[in-house]
């Protein structure tokens, strides 16, 4: 199982429903990934930062996670499990046709 | 950090001397009136409590490095002061009200700032006197009301000369341990929902005005200390049978009061300024720099609301499509947004101060303001003209509740077949509130008057426009020798 945290931008104007995509992710990956909100010391495989549009630049660089998803649109969330899923079994093949939010 | 629900409960032990209506208000914390500025002050908790949100509503103390609500901050960088207008237009979008908590935000980081400088200039204490008051702010995450304007009585006059000295909140009586103080703040927003108020002076002051040159920190419910609630328009539709559709926005709102100081006692390690009256203007400057930016961060959020409300309205007219609502829409989101691009210009032109942390542009601060004393109305003045004259002609919800009217109104308020007339009638109610009920006082007169009327900016804007730097450009230009 991969160990993914998520990071929400602050939500100051979303193009989409933040909460909605991260429930979706979880759905999606459940028994592949778990999540949760980073906590100080802890080292993840995935950081996953959830941003409502495409003006925010913050990596958040004092999370420690060996990889780093970015999520801008809803229409993303697709290719952001996909990923997730390779990580997890880099010989599965990726699947970007599901998942809508 | 307090959760809501803390909040909310830490509000309960205040005892506050407060009247509305003429009566003395006992529980203002469930008071019907109250309440809705109340849950707009407290979603400055709620929101900081969820992940969604917590990147914009906290901040990391620079004096403790632990976690803090983003109102209690002393702003560390340019980042920060543009997090803090995002953070605004949240709240604006999420309460369509004014949430108060920015007036001790803004005051605080002045008087920081300030502080610092005046104790380099004439060996006093205020800034240890500061941090230490902040220092509880930031670790019990206390609410604190920012007072600042006097009633002023004749403008023509400076405080000293005031026929009746109480005019500018004023020391009356110095004694070892602190001082006494009498006068009155007026329009405090907020103040009821505040666990502290921390005082400043109006305007700039000159020799003779040293009794009228104090900054200090208290807590709300001070002895001494009257409340008397400014009223609202359509605010008693809060208390009548029938309080849902009426009110436009049932759980959000805003509230100001006029606060009497009747020889109220300041203990010396809360004073902050006491007689320097060559810094008092720097006070009123960056406080008034600070606020100008807000009101590009929170009118915007209540903005959103407002085209949001006023796109529905056409929705559910039927009449959407049309290219002259198209139009207004476009031009509403025009006005709104470029509200917001002066509340981040000004904020990633800031600079650090010789305390620590960081000053918005003035002059783009201004500029942001001076906008926000128009655009509001224009963007009201589009919405009521595509919400229609329903909005102010519909019947009350009382009248909807009646079984022999309701099916009347049902069947002549529809407009797209498919939209529950209710819906029409709760979102017409909310373009009312904005624009001309309740919430109109933080939408309209608020944006025209709050952090300074309109000449207050201009006369900024001229001291901060570099002309004659101008002046030599065209001279260059010209050829001019």
């Amino acid at each position: 199982m991969l160990r993914c945290a998520v990071k929400f931008c602050g939500g100051c104007n979303p193009r989409y429903d933040r909460g909605a995509a991260y429930a979706a992710v979880r759905d999606a990956l459940s028994g592949v990934a778990t999540f949760s909100y980073p906590e100080t010391g802890v080292r993840y495989d995935v950081l996953l930062i959830i941003r409502g549009c495409t003006g925010c630049p913050y990596l958040y660089e004092e999370i420690d996670a060996s990889h780093r998803i970015i999520l801008t649109a809803a229409a993303e969330l697709p290719a952001a499990i996909a990923t997730i899923e390779q990580l997890a079994d880099p010989s599965a093949i990726p699947c970007l046709c599901r998942t809508r939010l | 950090m307090m959760t809501k629900d803390q909040y909310i409960e830490s509000l309960r032990a205040l005892k506050l001397n407060l009247y509305m209506f003429g009566e003395k208000v006992e529980d203002p914390v469930d008071d019907p009136i109250i309440r809705p500025s109340l849950n707009s002050f407290a979603a400055t908790y709620e929101l900081a409590e969820d992940p969604q949100y917590e990147d914009l509503m906290t901040a990391t103390s620079h004096i403790s490095g632990k976690k803090i609500n983003r109102f209690t901050h002393m702003h560390q960088s340019t980042d920060d002061l543009i997090k803090k207008v995002k953070m605004q237009r949240l709240l604006g979008q999420k309460t369509a009200a004014c949430f108060q908590r920015c007036v001790g935000m803004d005051a605080m980081n002045a008087v920081f700032s300030s502080t610092y400088e005046i104790d380099e200039a004439c060996g006093t204490k205020y800034h240890e006197n500061f941090v230490k008051f902040l220092t509880r702010v930031q670790d019990e995450d206390l609410a604190v009301d920012g007072a600042m304007t006097d009633v002023k009585g004749d403008r023509s006059l400076a405080p000293s000369k005031q026929a009746d000295p109480d005019l500018f909140l004023h020391v009356v009586e110095r004694t070892a341990d602190g001082v006494y103080v009498t006068g009155a703040k007026a329009h405090q927003t907020g103040f009821v929902n505040s666990h502290e108020v921390l005082v400043m002076p109006t305007i700039s002051m000159r020799e003779g005005d040293e009794d009228y040159a104090i900054s200090f920190a208290i807590p709300t419910d001070s002895e001494g200390i009257t409340l008397i609630y400014g009223r609202q328009s359509c605010d008693t539709r809060k208390t009548e049978q029938y309080n849902d559709i009426d009110v436009g926005n049932k759980v959000y709102g805003g509230h100001e009061v006029l606060v009497i100081f009747d020889h109220v006692f300041v203990p010396n390690d809360r004073i902050f300024l006491n007689g320097e009256v060559q810094f008092a203007g720097m006070i009123v400057e960056r406080f008034a720099g600070y606020h100008r930016q807000s009101y590009g961060g929170c009118k915007v959020g209540v903005g959103d609301v407002l085209i949001g409300a006023t796109a529905l309205a056409g929705d559910m007219a039927g009449s959407s499509k049309a290219s002259h609502v198209k139009d207004k829409l476009i031009e509403m989101t025009h006005l709104n947004e470029t509200l917001y691009c002066c509340g981040i210009a000004c904020s990633s032109q800031g600079t650090k101060t010789k305390a620590g942390n960081y000053l918005i542009d003035l002059l783009l601060a201004n500029v942001c303001k001076q906008n926000v004393t128009r655009f509001p109305y224009e963007i009201a003045r589009l919405a009521q003209d595509l919400a229609g004259g329903l909005m102010v002609t519909q019947p009350s919800e009382a009248d909807y509740r009646n079984p022999a009217l309701k099916p009347y109104i049902e069947k002549y308020l529809k407009g797209v077949a498919s939209v529950p007339t209710e819906d029409r009638m709760r979102v017409l109610r909310l373009i009312e509130n904005m624009t001309m009920g309740t919430a109109a006082v933080g939408y309209l007169p608020e944006s025209m008057h709050g952090a300074g009327s309109p000449q207050a900016q201009r006369i900024m804007i001229a001291r901060q426009s570099n002309l004659e730097m101008k002046k030599e450009l065209a001279k260059k230009i010209a050829r001019i020798q």
